[in-house]
């Protein structure tokens, strides 16, 4: 048990798509699309011999019909309780014995399998992957049992204040879109899928033409494409065309919501629709984001944290995904103190909106998010990651080094005036979760 | 990819770091610089040129182990202070300097160690080698930060256990297993104490802890390990060494029943803890309590999710947890969430009929082979990290050198069927348990 300094889940968020390569010396991952469709992506680390594989398909939560919440979620997770050629118990020791992880499970935009093996096992290793890509078989024990865990772990995270107030706030700030529905689903529409369900959904959506598979770790080139190739040539897709997603649409006047829960702490989200990374104002953004809540030597942790004392967590965010974005100021604190820490992120908001952040600041936020692009592609899961995320949002693998100059021209001024477009503090949405005093 | 709430994080943050530290690691003790400063700190460094960067890592030999009664909870609190400036380097500029040049630091505090990182560019390093000699000796400590900071750490316990049941009554469950041994205590402290610990206390702590021979600097990273030395000789060897810390004398005794502790509190569900005292590294026995660890916990073909939360669906999440790197003996933990509809008494039960079949039947060839190859291929997969293994040095190093990495691995490679059996008999005693049991209110 640890008790750590500072809360981290904001480091976890921001890693993936803040990221910028340093220099566009060497591309960070080599890029084909194979004859039935699928994008592969390799990148060779060669030092550890170990290989991380994502195979991501575009089938996430964006595609459960409205009656169906949580059907890519619990066809994720039914990817690896069996097979054609393995019951789940099967895959799972097969990949343990040799000390291998095996998992799969959708978020909102897809579903990702992923695989870590040493070098020697990688042919055991993508065989498994392929089976349960390709050919699951949703046994209907399986799809109880794993439906039955889902509602009690649904249940359960009704206990975690940080996860209601999440779940609140995207259904205020995305009220027509599948974004707004818990990618989960809820203890009665889990209830209602059916096996049937599960095997449409991923006959129809996991599929080679929206597939994205990223090699990365101790493998060439030529071995990688040879080996997804071998387990993955003769996948062909489904004769109807891939389903379809629209963008989000406007959220409408912002709401106020409230839950109350018997606890000793608060908290508090304000939150609403921003802009991803084809808005050229996305950049901008990001850095107005950093200076106002990103990091420790942000303006809300100075003064809802170091000077006020009112909370441990305060942080603010862009949220960027396939089909929209959303920013986020988030904090946790004692019951009595909610209306401050609430005044506080509201005045922080109006004054980035209305006068612009230092030079300082300026400088601060831009070395940060481009200088520490190398801590967030240390590892090859980090690496696996960040390809597939700049892929499958088709921002190119050039993304990194494209937002290093974008940030890098961000001024003042800039800041500024998208600070106004989207920190009016009566544009977001707010939701507070705790014993609340109005 | 899993949306929802994972495992509580009390028991798992330290499987994990356990298991990190398994397998094949002899290939890269030999590569390590070590030396001892004059001033008696410790420096241990490894080059790994993958990625311009280095991970940078004071480890303080100081954690809730060493609290007395009536301040726990000094230890982080002082540990959230490092942060809040000296002369040289006044209030919030330490995040700013790191921010500024592109790092990322955080530090966390436990029962033995305090630990702070810095990951950052390579050619960065000066920077944190001058900010952390800053603060070894030099932390202001003014009152008002003090003061502060203190609400903070007040957020901080009612995220983590006020408003947490399974933090809760882990903290109850800990207290009842140790009578007499700081362990029992938090380390982020009672509510009370936090709220009462003075800042001539916190002074008269970092006085007494933080100083060189008190300390590991462990870097892993793009540099060349001489150069660094030298640096780190400039700037840390100018601190002056202190007394030795006063040492740990509290010893628990002999548990002499069971112990029983049941919380009520708002929450879904029920969740289930059970405590044995083990005893640590130091034990020829603990190779044989970390396989049994991993083949309690470790992925989804382990005893305890493939039985209570597979086959017979009794539980959420179910695992054991032992800590191999404690300084003292601690307590080997089980843990279960039970299913909706399902009792904390049968999960109880269930937990127990585990334990009473490893003392009954050889666990197989098979599940020793799978927990061996698990732990030698996370070793593998953890090298990946410069962060991690200089992590991984650090722990070693505290428990007698860096070099104990080596024999880990010949000593778990040695664990036979018969010695996790015996190790459970010795341990898994049914009338010395502890059991701590959370039946949720609505």
């Amino acid at each position: 048990m640890m008790c750590l300094r500072r809360f981290s889940a904001v480091l976890l968020l921001l890693v993936l798509l803040l990221a910028v390569p340093a220099g566009a010396a060497k591309p960070i991952a080599h890029r084909e699309v194979l004859p039935n469709g699928i994008v592969l992506l390799v990148a060779e680390r060669p030092a550890i011999p170990m290989v991380v594989v994502r195979a991501f398909a575009h089938a996430g939560a964006v595609l459960d019909p409205p009656d169906r919440a949580g059907l890519a979620n619990l066809t994720g997770a039914l990817l690896t309780r069996g097979t054609a050629k393995h019951t789940g118990p099967e895959l799972d020791s097969a990949i343990e014995f040799v000390g291998g992880n095996l998992s799969a499970g959708a978020g909102r935009d897809g579903l990702t399998a992923s695989l870590a093996v040493l070098k020697k096992d990688v042919g055991l290793g993508l065989d498994l992957l392929a089976e349960v890509l390709l050919t699951p078989t949703f046994p209907p024990d399986e799809v109880k049992r794993k439906s039955a865990q889902i509602q009690a772990a649904i249940k359960r995270s009704e206990e975690d204040p940080g996860t209601v107030a999440g779940r609140a706030l995207a259904k205020l700030v995305f009220p027509n879109h599948p974004y707004g529905v818990p990618v989960e689903g809820t203890v009665e529409s889990v209830g209602k899928l059916t096996r049937d369900d599960v095997v449409r959904f991923h006959a129809a959506n996991v599929r080679p033409d929206t597939t994205i598979i990223a090699v990365v770790g101790a493998v060439s080139v030529d071995e990688a494409r040879r080996e997804i190739q071998a387990r993955f040539g003769a996948w062909t897709p489904p004769a109807e065309p891939p389903v379809t997603t629209p963008p989000v649409s406007p959220g409408g006047p912002p709401r106020t919501e409230t839950i109350e829960k018997e606890l000793t702490q608060a908290t508090i989200m304000l939150g609403r629709q921003a802009i991803r990374q084809t808005d050229p104002d996305y950049f901008p953004l990001t850095v107005a984001s950093y200076v106002l809540g990103g990091g420790s030597a942000s303006r809300l942790y100075a003064r809802v944290r170091d000077e006020g004392g009112l909370a441990y967590a305060v942080y603010s965010y862009v949220s960027p995904a396939r089909y929209g974005a959303s920013f986020t100021v988030s904090a946790q604190t004692r019951t009595a103190e909610v209306p401050k820490v609430i005044d506080i992120m509201r005045e922080e908001l109006t004054r980035m909106t209305r006068e612009p952040v230092t030079e300082r600041e300026l400088k601060l936020a831009k070395e940060y998010l481009i200088g520490s692009f190398p801590l967030r592609l240390d590892t090859s899961s980090k690496v696996a990651d960040f390809v597939v995320a700049v892929e499958e949002q088709g921002l190119g693998l050039d993304y990194g080094d494209r937002y290093k100059e974008r940030v890098a021209k961000v001024t003042a001024a800039d800041v500024q005036r998208v600070a106004a477009k989207y920190f009016a503090p009566d544009s977001f949405n707010r939701v507070v979760v705790g014993a609340p005093r109005p | 990819m899993r949306p929802l709430r994972p495992a509580r994080p009390i028991l798992v943050a330290t499987l994990l770091l356990v298991l990190a530290a398994g397998g094949a690691a002899a290939q890269n003790s030999e590569r390590v610089l070590a030396a001892t400063l004059d001033n008696g700190l410790r420096v241990l460094l490894q080059e790994d040129h993958r990625s311009p960067i280095v991970s940078f890592q004071m480890w303080y030999r100081v954690g809730s182990r060493n609290e007395t009664r009536g301040s726990t909870g000094i230890a982080h609190f002082l540990e959230h202070m490092m942060f809040k400036g000296t002369p040289a380097h006044g209030q919030g500029e330490f995040a700013r300097l790191v921010e500024q040049n592109g790092g990322q630091d955080n530090a966390f505090t436990s029962q033995d160690v305090t630990s702070y990182y810095v990951n950052i560019a390579a050619d960065r390093i000066d920077l944190v080698i001058d900010l952390e000699s800053d603060r070894m000796h030099n932390l202001k400590l003014d009152a008002k930060d003090i003061a502060s900071e203190r609400e903070v750490v007040i957020e901080e316990r009612r995220t983590r256990t006020e408003d947490d049941p399974g933090g809760f009554l882990g903290e109850e469950v800990s207290s009842i297993a140790f009578k007499n041994h700081p362990y029992g205590a938090p380390i982020i402290g009672w509510m009370e104490e936090i709220k009462r610990i003075t800042p001539e206390e916190i002074r008269a702590f970092y006085k007494t802890y933080y100083m060189p021979n008190n300390a590991i600097l462990v870097a892993v990273g793009d540099f060349k390990a001489p150069e660094v030395l030298a640096k780190i000789r400039a700037k840390f060897g100018r601190i002056p060494k202190g007394p030795p810390p006063p040492p740990v004398l509290a010893v628990e005794p002999a548990q002499n029943g069971e112990r029983r502790v049941t919380v009520k509190k708002h929450a879904q569900l029920p969740i289930v803890y059970l405590g044995y005292h083990v005893p640590n590294q130091k034990s020829p026995d603990a190779f044989a309590l970390e396989m049994l660890s991993t083949i309690l916990s470790e992925g989804r073909a382990s005893r305890l999710y493939k039985r209570l939360v597979y086959e017979r669906q009794l539980a959420l999440e179910a695992g054991g947890d032992y800590n191999y790197f404690s300084h003292d003996p601690s307590l080997f933990w089980f843990w279960g969430t039970p299913m909706p509809g399902q009792t904390p008494e049968a999960m109880e039960k269930a937990l127990l009929a585990e334990m009473e079949q490893l003392k009954t039947e050889p666990v197989s060839a098979e599940e020793l082979q799978r927990a061996k190859n698990q732990v030698e291929a996370t070793f593998v997969f953890q090298e990946d990290s410069i962060h991690r293994r200089a992590g991984l040095l650090a722990r070693f190093e505290l428990i007698g050198g860096y070099a104990h990495k080596d024999r880990f691995v010949e000593g778990l490679r040695a664990v036979t069927a018969a010695d996790i059996q015996r190790v459970a008999r010795t341990y898994f005693s049914d009338d010395k348990k502890n059991v701590g049991v959370l039946l949720p209110q609505p």
